[in-house]
């Protein structure tokens, strides 16, 4: 079997980052796939198969980049249908008895002490 | 953010009664309301929420542990609190396994950032299995509160 390696680099555009049901979508549809998937933060490397944990770990928030790592002999499909999450925001939805007015959302404090 | 930033003692629970997901949910929403923190009237609100949530996916994210948690209006800075089942509780985990070990977090609608940087903290200390395993094995608040304690010390993350 030929051994692919492929990457793609994505970008976080959800405003509640990369949460936990993020997550959980990404590592259910990347266990669909054979090939071995990585998420790469920095310098930060997370099995994208294993448990949300090792994603969530990684601290990821709207406007971060990850690349996005498959090795085998899927790996540009595992990678396509994965990126599509990013570019779909996770079939993002507010819940609706809790959704913020408005289009600007309350501002994030950046500065972490 | 550290454990202590989000935790409260008094809420802490070593042994949780409840078998069932539900009943567990309830059981960790009242060791909140216990401290005082939050308004009574607000709890079947808060347990209604986290148990919607809990229908979008199970945050039983697999090795014994969940997370549940909600945003909600009554609180005004995140709060959340840990609680161990010894004999584990059917959660419908990603990984079929029971749970043992429950964060419940709780946060303001207006500030979801908190909500993603304790989860970054709770993720990434559960990365290391003696920390994980210790705090399932742990057998009273003071043992769970030494252990977070010590996580917050950096004495588990390498």
């Amino acid at each position: 079997m030929d051994e692919v390696k492929a990457t793609r680099t994505v970008t976080v555009t959800n405003s509640a980052g990369f949460h936990l049901r993020a997550a959980t979508l990404f590592m259910n549809l990347a266990r669909r796939f054979d090939s071995h998937v990585e998420v790469i933060k920095d310098s930060q490397r997370a099995d994208g198969k294993s448990t949300p944990l090792q994603l969530t770990a990684l601290g990821a928030w709207e406007g971060d980049q990850l690349v996005l790592e498959a090795t085998g002999a899927d790996a540009e499909q595992a990678l396509d249908a994965l990126v599509e999450l990013f570019v779909t925001n996770f079939e993002e939805e507010e819940e609706p008895e809790q959704q913020q007015v408005g289009q600007s959302r309350p501002e994030e404090d950046t500065a972490d002490s | 953010m550290k454990f202590a930033d989000f935790v409260s003692r008094e809420a802490i629970r070593a042994e949780l009664v409840a078998k069932d997901k539900e009943g567990v949910i309830r059981e960790l929403v009242q060791a909140w309301l216990d401290t005082g923190s939050i308004e009574a009237d607000e709890q079947e609100s808060i347990i209604k929420a986290i148990l919607k949530r809990e229908e979008l996916g199970s945050t039983g994210i697999g090795r014994g542990v969940a997370v549940p948690h909600t945003k909600h209006p009554s609180v005004d800075r995140l709060v959340g609190t840990v609680a161990i089942s010894s004999d584990g509780v059917d959660f419908n985990s990603l990984d079929g396994e029971k749970v043992q070990l429950l964060f419940l977090l709780i946060s303001p609608p207006d500030r979801p950032g908190d909500h993603l940087r304790a989860l970054e903290n709770i993720s990434r200390q559960l990365r290391d299995d003696t920390f994980c395993r210790f705090l399932k094995q742990a057998k009273s608040v003071e043992d769970i509160q030494q252990l977070l304690d010590e996580a917050d010390n950096n004495q588990f993350v390498s």
